[in-house]
């Protein structure tokens, strides 16, 4: 799936691209055009068109609904209107400083806990394994089918037994999952065995094998997982829904979410909090575009 | 269902190990163990020891306050009974039957637009804008969306006042919601499934297009005679992971719609938090969560049939 998805690779030359390719040349160096837009791909632009609109235009919506005066979700900039009332009310009066606050943390917890434990025993699995770990890995693998829904309610019970609910570790724990071992096992299977050997041979311990050898080679699929752990963790909602009880620990999306259920028609505060809630992951979609396609996609993760 | 490397070399691994005292063999033969303990513990604490204890508590009769009373089977017989369950089990089978081929439909044929008219700056804008919502968080899909179907106030009724017309209450219609919330997953998805469909579109030979044009077929013959059976494995995987995430379903529907009006939206999920966290029926709650797992296995076994059958 990582090699599905890596869009960014050399678009195949079919017929048609290269004629397109030919065109734009044309275009752009004699002004003549070798095959003119069909009246099919001006219909499609309009389609696709839309579809854009559609998928940006309730963030647009949910934008500058936030930042204007209004009880009312707007579609238009009423410049009159413009305030920042709603952000101050959100961080003042709702403490949703506390929230991103939080949401960062057990972030943090969660992609640094999740990499280290699932890149250690990827490594394990797949270049240091002991007598029976084949099995052991099929337990993980069989892990993998198991709706979060399924372990909730023990999870619940467990988290209270040992202490840790309303604490950040408690919101970061559950996100470690054997997919992580999975993805990372299936990139170390193109490390050469003989490197690793050479390394031994030299003297070196498994632990700086793993750490100087295996580590730096692996990268590109942690940052992969790093991807996927942060969206995973931020957009998650019903463990912190169920564990959290107090408020002073509330995620960002958990805290979006209750906005909604306080001010239900304080539509100006409400987008503020979702626009808070989505501005992070978009701000890193933006940035690492690339990872993060590869990362979703190759992962079955669901915002 | 992650694309492997280059191939593990385990062949010249055993040559080299016949042919030369291998280093691996002086090493002590657990030492491997001690990097999977931490994962391990983790795994055992978050997920091994919750699923026995789930599948424990669904024999019970259990509040949070007690502890647990063994009762057989009979959670399983009352929610057989239990029209609100069964119910659930509807509203969750059409919210995927409506979801699942209209997002897999929809993915296609956007990608293949895509790869075989803009493969340029347009086709780049059109696969990036429509994978926003595939990053945020379905909270906040559901809490705009909500504000944009939803009550008096929303922006699909203030538009209705504007023209004269009487405001029409989307998610509190038994009949909308759900084709409202269908229609919100098939938004947030279409993004993703656009991705795999977009690679696996590249992946099919150019060659086969280009045989298939000289003998004067129209891209319409093409498509259904070409693209969708080369990408039948992929239609696969898009139809088996949409159709786990709909049975999943419940951020979408706890948010916009809390699984009203009327129970007309409460799908598996929302039925299993009320009956766990609102009603603190536990066990009750597992019974349901286990019979979701059975689905949610059924799926994937179905899948590694028909993935084998290829």
């Amino acid at each position: 799936m990582t090699e599905l998805t890596t869009d960014s690779r050399v678009d195949r030359p079919t017929e048609t691209h290269k004629t397109s390719r030919h065109d734009l040349k044309n275009d752009a160096s004699r002004g003549t055009v070798a095959r003119h837009p069909s009246s099919g791909d001006v219909a499609w632009a309009v389609a696709l068109g839309a579809l854009v609109l559609l998928a940006a235009l309730p963030f647009v919506f949910m934008a500058v609904t936030s930042v204007q005066e209004t009880m009312r979700m707007t579609a238009t900039l009423n410049t009159a209107d413009f305030t920042l009332d709603n952000y101050v009310r959100l961080f003042l009066e709702n403490k949703f400083a506390q929230a991103l606050l939080t949401s960062v943390i057990v972030v943090v917890i969660a992609c640094v806990l999740n990499i280290v434990v699932c890149s250690m025993a990827a490594f394990a699995f797949e270049k240091n394994p002991f007598p029976g770990s084949e099995a052991v890995f099929w337990i993980y693998i069989a892990t993998m089918m198991v709706p979060g829904q399924v372990t909730l309610i023990p999870l619940y019970g467990i988290t209270g037994d040992l202490g840790l609910l309303n604490t950040h570790l408690a919101l970061a724990l559950p996100v470690v999952n054997a997919f992580g071992v999975f993805l990372i096992r299936q990139f170390m299977k193109g490390i050469p065995n003989d490197l690793l050997d050479a390394a031994r041979i030299d003297g070196a311990t498994d632990f700086r094998i793993f750490l100087r050898i295996v580590i730096p080679l692996v990268r590109p699929v942690i940052v992969a997982l790093a991807v996927f752990t942060f969206l995973s963790t931020w957009n998650d909602f019903l463990w912190p829904l169920v564990s959290i009880t107090d408020a002073g620990m509330e995620t960002v999306t958990l805290a979006a979410a209750n906005l909604q259920g306080r001010f239900t028609t304080d539509y100006g505060l409400v987008m503020a909090g979702a626009t808070v809630t989505f501005l992070v992951p978009l701000t890193l979609y933006v940035l690492l575009q690339r990872q993060f396609v590869e990362g979703i996609v190759s992962s079955g993760v669901k915002g | 269902m992650v694309a492997t490397s280059p191939a593990s070399t385990s062949s010249t691994d055993t040559l080299s190990r016949t042919a030369q005292p291998s280093p691996r063999k002086a090493r002590k033969p657990f030492s491997g163990a001690l990097y999977i303990l931490p994962s391990f513990a983790i795994l055992l604490v978050v997920m091994i020891i919750p699923i026995l204890t789930s599948l424990y508590y669904s024999f019970t009769s259990y509040s949070v306050l007690g502890s647990p009373t063994w009762i057989g089977l009979d959670n399983y017989q009352l929610l057989s009974q239990d029209p609100s369950f069964v119910d659930a089990l509807i509203v969750t089978l059409i919210y995927t039957l409506g979801a699942v081929p209209l997002q897999t439909f929809l993915s296609l044929v956007i990608a293949e637009a895509v790869v075989r008219r803009f493969r340029n700056a347009f086709g780049r804008v059109v696969r990036s804008v429509l994978f926003v919502p595939v990053v945020s968080s379905l909270v906040v899909a559901a809490v705009v969306w909500r504000a944009i179907l939803g009550t008096d106030q929303g922006l699909v009724n203030s538009f209705l006042g504007m023209l004269g017309l009487p405001g029409l209450n989307v998610l509190g219609n038994p009949n909308l919601a759900l084709a409202a919330i269908i229609l919100v997953t098939v938004w947030k998805n279409i993004g993703y499934f656009l991705v795999i469909y977009y690679a696996g579109i590249l992946a099919v030979p150019a060659e086969l297009y280009e045989a298939s044009s000289v003998d004067g077929a129209s891209r319409i013959q093409q498509l259904f005679k070409i693209t969708i059976p080369s990408l039948r494995p992929i239609t696969l995987l898009v139809v088996i992971l949409g159709t786990i995430w709909s049975f999943q379903v419940f951020d979408l529907v706890y948010v916009m719609t809390g699984g009203g009006p009327g129970g007309a939206t409460a799908t598996i999920v929302v039925r299993l938090y009320q009956a766990g966290f609102e009603n603190f029926q536990m066990g009750y709650a597992s019974a349901m969560a286990m019979i979701l797992f059975v689905i949610v296995v059924a799926i994937a076994i179905v899948q590694r049939k028909v993935l084998s059958d290829d």
